[in-house]
C-alpha cells in the first residue's frame, strides 16, 4: 500500500522546474541577466539617494495614527515649508511630542487666534527627537530631557506648560476607596505583595474586606511620561525599587501585564477584577469599573485626587527650579509638604531653541515673535483651559520662571519682543 | 498561407522587460530591507556582540538590552498555535474533502476561509475582552489543577499570557493551513484513493496512507505559511501577550514577542542605543522566519529527494 505512495508522482511543486528544464533557452538567460542589472542599477541608485542610510529620523516622520485631523503626514516638510512662506498673514506654529498633553493642545490649537498652531500628537521620545533635529517649532514631553537628550540639543530651553497628576486606581467589586502609601505601592509593584488581603495593605484599612485574590498589576507597555511620573515616585518611597528598577519612561517591570496608552491601562483594569494599575487623573475620572486608591501625603493624611489638590500640592512643593536651558532631570515635585496635597504630581514640559535664528535658519522676525507670543499665552491665558480638561495649572512661581525663559529666546543677537 | 518569415519577437523583448522589472523591484525591495536593518543594528551589535541572543534584561533605565525573553516569547507562542492549529486545520481539511457530503463543502470551506479575512485587531479585542477572562477564570486554574505537576503552568493565572496569545495565533492560522492542504488534498488524484479503497483499505486507512503522503509538501507548505503568519502577528498577540520584557518562566507567564516588542517600543524609545537594540531584534525576526523557511525547504527535499522525486 504504501508503494503507492512512494511512486514518482509530478507534484505541483516540481512542475515549474520540469517545464524551465525543458524551454531553457537563451532568452531566459538573457532575463535572468536583466533582472540583475537591474536590481544592482536600482539598488545603486538608491544608496546614491542617499535612502538607504540610517535614518535616526524615523520616528519623527511617523504621525501616529493619534495626530488630529488638521495633521499633515510628514512634521519636517510641513515646518519647513511653514517657515519659508512668512507672507501669510497668521504665521504657523508646529509642535511635536506627548499624547498626555494633546487633549490640552487641542484645545489650544482651536482657541489661540494669532497663529496657527499645529501639533502632531507623536508620543514624547518622538517630540523629543523631533525638537533635536530643528523638525519642530517646539516639542512636547512628559518627562525632561536627560543628560544624554541635552547634549543631543544644545541651546534647548525647557519650559513646563502644564501639569498632572497620577493616581492608582484598582478593580475590586465592593470595596470602597482603599489607603495606600508609597511602601505597599512599590512593594505591589515589585510582586513581594502578591495577594490583596496582605497584611500591610489590611494595616491601612482596618475596615475593607479585602478578598483571598491574586493582585493583577496593570503597567504601560509603551514608553510614557505617566509611567517617569510613577516610578520616580516608586523611587522616591523605596529603597529596593530604586536600585533594582529606577526611575523612566520605560522600566524593566518586575511583574505585571503591560498595556498602551492611559486609556489601554484603565479599560483594562475596569474589565479585570482583582487588577491595579496607574493612570492620569482625567482617566481614573472618566473610566467605568475603576476605583481610585487614596495616598499617603508627607503630612500622613490620605488624600484622593483632585484638581485643587494637585494645584495645592504643585505650589507648596516649591522645588528650587533651575534656569531654562539647565538640567530639569531631577527637578521633582512630588510629596508636597502641604496638610492636603496629593503627593504624586509632576510637570510636562515643551522644548524651544533659545536662540531662533541660529536653530532655523528660514526663520523671520514674524515667526520667531508668532512662536515666542503663542509661548507667553500658553504659560498665562492658557492656563485657564487646563482645569477642565484635568489638568493642573502651573503655580505662580513656576509661570514666573517660565516667562523668564521665554524672554531669554533671541532672534539676531537681540531678544524677541 | 506562402508568408514564412518568422514572426516579430519585439513583442516577447517587451514583455520579458516588463516581468524582470517585476522581479527586479522585489528583488531590490528585499536587500535593500536587508541593508537598512542592518546598518540600524550596527551600534547595538558593537555594543553587545553576539551575547544579544542570550541576554535576558531588556532594561531601558540601564540601557542594557538582550533579545532573549522575546525570541522565546515569539517561538512558545508561535510553538503553541501550531499545536493546536495544525490539527485542527487537517481535520477540517481532511473532513472537508473526504467526509463531508458535497452541498456541506462549500459552505464550510468558505467559513473557514472568511476567519483569514477578519482584521488581527478584531482577533486582539476578542483576546482581550473574551477570550482573555474566560482563560483566567476556567481555562488556567483548570490547567493548573490537572497538569500543574509539569511546571508549565506556574504562575498566577492572568488570561494575559503566553498561552492566551498561542490559542488567538492558532485561530489565526488555521484558515492559512486548512485552505492549503485543502486544495492540495482535493488535487490527489481519485485513481490513488480508488486504487486504496479497491485494496480493501478503510476510509482512515485510505487517508493515511493514499491522501496525505500524497499531499504532505502542500500541507507543509501550509503549516510553513502559518508559521510565517504567527511569527510575525503584531496587533493581536500585543493586545493579549502581558507585553512584559522579562524571561518567561511557564507559559502563564506575561512575556513579549519580537514583533510587539517593536510595536511598543520603537516610537517610545529612550535613545539611539535602544532604537538600534530594537532594529537588530527585527533583523533576528527577518533571520528566524529566513531560518523557517530554509527548514522546510529542507525537508521538502528530504521527503521528495533532491530531484524533487520521492525518497524510497
Amino acid at each position: 500500500m504504501s508503494g503507492q505512495a512512494t511512486e514518482p508522482i509530478p507534484t505541483t511543486e516540481q512542475l515549474p522546474t520540469e517545464i524551465t528544464r525543458r524551454k531553457r533557452s537563451r532568452a531566459g538567460l538573457y532575463t535572468a541577466v536583466a533582472v540583475i542589472v537591474i536590481a544592482a542599477v536600482a539598488l545603486g541608485a538608491a544608496w546614491g539617494a542617499g535612502w538607504l542610510k540610517p535614518a535616526s529620523t524615523a520616528a519623527s516622520n511617523c504621525a501616529g495614527p493619534g495626530a488630529g485631523p488638521s495633521v499633515v503626514a510628514t512634521p519636517a516638510v510641513t515646518a519647513t515649508a511653514n517657515r519659508l512662506s512668512p507672507s501669510t498673514t497668521t504665521p504657523t506654529i508646529l509642535g511635536a511630542g506627548s499624547s498626555l498633553v494633546y487633549p490640552l493642545m487641542y484645545q489650544w490649537e482651536s482657541v489661540y487666534s494669532a497663529a496657527t498652531v499645529n501639533y502632531l500628537s507623536v508620543g514624547s521620545s518622538a517630540g523629543i527627537t523631533d525638537i533635536t533635529q530643528k523638525s519642530v517649532d517646539f516639542g512636547a514631553s512628559d518627562a525632561p530631557l536627560n543628560g544624554a537628550q541635552r547634549g543631543a540639543a544644545p541651546g534647548v530651553l525647557t519650559i513646563p506648560e502644564s501639569a498632572g497628576a497620577v493616581v492608582p486606581i484598582y478593580n475590586l467589586p465592593g470595596v470602597g476607596v482603599l489607603k495606600f502609601n508609597g511602601t505597599v505601592l512599590a512593594e505591589i509593584y515589585l510582586g513581594k505583595l502578591t495577594n490583596w488581603n496582605n497584611t500591610p495593605l489590611q494595616t491601612l484599612n482596618p475596615a475593607a474586606s479585602l478578598p483571598n485574590a491574586c493582585i493583577q498589576v496593570v503597567h504601560r507597555s509603551d514608553g510614557s511620561g505617566t509611567t517617569f511620573i510613577w516610578t520616580s515616585y516608586l523611587s522616591l518611597e523605596n529603597k529596593t525599587w530604586s536600585t533594582q528598577v529606577g526611575k523612566g519612561t520605560t522600566v524593566n517591570w518586575p511583574v505585571g501585564t503591560g498595556q498602551a496608552k492611559n486609556a489601554g491601562v484603565a479599560g483594562y483594569v475596569g474589565k479585570t477584577p482583582d487588577s491595579i494599575g496607574y493612570v492620569d487623573l482625567n482617566y481614573a475620572l472618566n473610566t467605568g469599573g475603576v476605583t481610585m486608591g487614596a495616598v499617603k501625603n508627607p503630612a500622613g493624611n490620605y488624600i484622593s485626587a483632585t484638581v485643587a489638590n494637585s494645584a495645592s500640592a504643585l505650589t507648596d512643593a516649591n522645588p528650587t527650579l533651575p534656569s531654562g536651558g539647565g538640567d530639569w532631570y531631577n527637578v521633582s515635585l512630588l510629596n508636597a509638604p502641604g496638610a492636603n496635597d496629593y503627593p504624586i504630581t509632576s510637570l510636562t514640559y515643551m522644548f524651544v531653541y533659545q536662540n531662533l535664528s541660529k536653530a532655523y535658519p528660514s526663520y523671520t522676525l514674524t515667526n520667531a515673535e508668532a512662536l515666542v507670543a503663542f509661548l507667553n499665552w500658553t504659560v498665562t491665558t492658557g492656563q485657564s483651559y487646563s482645569a477642565l480638561l484635568y489638568y493642573v495649572p502651573l503655580p505662580a512661581y513656576i509661570v514666573t520662571a517660565d516667562q523668564t525663559t521665554i524672554a531669554s529666546m533671541t532672534f539676531n543677537g537681540s531678544p524677541v519682543p | 498561407m506562402t508568408d514564412r518569415r518568422a514572426p516579430s519577437r519585439w513583442g516577447d523583448w517587451v514583455f520579458a522587460g516588463l516581468v524582470a522589472a517585476g522581479g527586479a523591484v522585489l528583488l531590490v525591495l528585499v536587500i535593500a530591507i536587508l541593508i537598512v536593518l542592518a546598518r540600524q543594528s550596527v551600534q547595538s551589535f558593537n555594543t553587545f556582540g553576539v551575547g544579544f541572543l542570550w541576554g535576558t534584561q531588556w532594561d531601558a533605565t540601564r540601557n542594557i538590552y538582550g533579545v532573549a525573553p522575546f525570541v522565546a516569547g515569539t517561538v512558545v507562542t508561535s510553538g503553541i498555535a501550531l499545536c493546536l492549529g495544525v490539527p485542527l486545520a487537517l481535520g477540517a481539511a481532511i473532513f472537508l474533502t473526504t467526509q463531508a457530503p458535497l452541498w456541506l463543502r462549500g459552505p464550510i470551506g468558505t467559513i473557514i476561509e472568511l476567519l483569514a479575512a477578519i482584521p488581527s485587531v478584531v482577533y486582539g479585542f476578542w483576546g482581550l475582552y473574551v477570550l482573555g477572562p474566560y482563560m483566567r477564570t476556567t481555562i488556567e486554574p483548570g490547567l493548573q489543577q490537572y497538569l500543574g505537576w509539569t511546571g508549565a503552568f506556574s504562575g498566577a493565572p492572568t488570561g494575559s499570557d503566553l498561552l492566551t496569545s498561542g490559542v488567538i495565533l492558532a485561530v489565526m492560522v488555521i484558515p492559512t493551513i486548512c485552505a492549503i492542504s485543502r486544495e492540495t488534498l482535493a488535487a490527489v488524484p481519485s485513481s490513488q484513493r480508488e486504487a486504496a479503497l479497491s485494496l480493501g483499505a478503510t476510509n482512515w486507512e485510505t487517508t493515511r496512507l493514499a491522501l496525505v503522503p500524497y499531499a504532505r509538501s502542500g500541507i507543509l507548505a501550509g503549516v510553513v505559511l502559518g508559521l510565517g503568519r504567527a511569527l510575525g502577528e503584531t496587533m493581536a498577540v500585543t493586545m493579549t501577550i502581558g507585553n512584559s520584557d522579562r524571561l518567561p518562566t511557564s507559559v502563564l507567564s506575561q512575556g513579549q514577542s519580537i514583533a510587539s516588542l517593536i510595536a511598543n517600543e520603537l516610537l517610545n524609545s529612550n535613545g539611539p542605543l535602544q532604537y538600534s537594540a530594537i532594529f537588530e531584534a527585527g533583523l533576528i525576526l527577518l533571520l528566524i522566519s529566513l531560518l523557517v523557511n530554509v527548514a522546510a525547504r529542507l525537508t521538502l527535499w528530504k521527503l521528495l529527494g533532491p530531484g524533487g522525486r520521492a525518497a524510497p
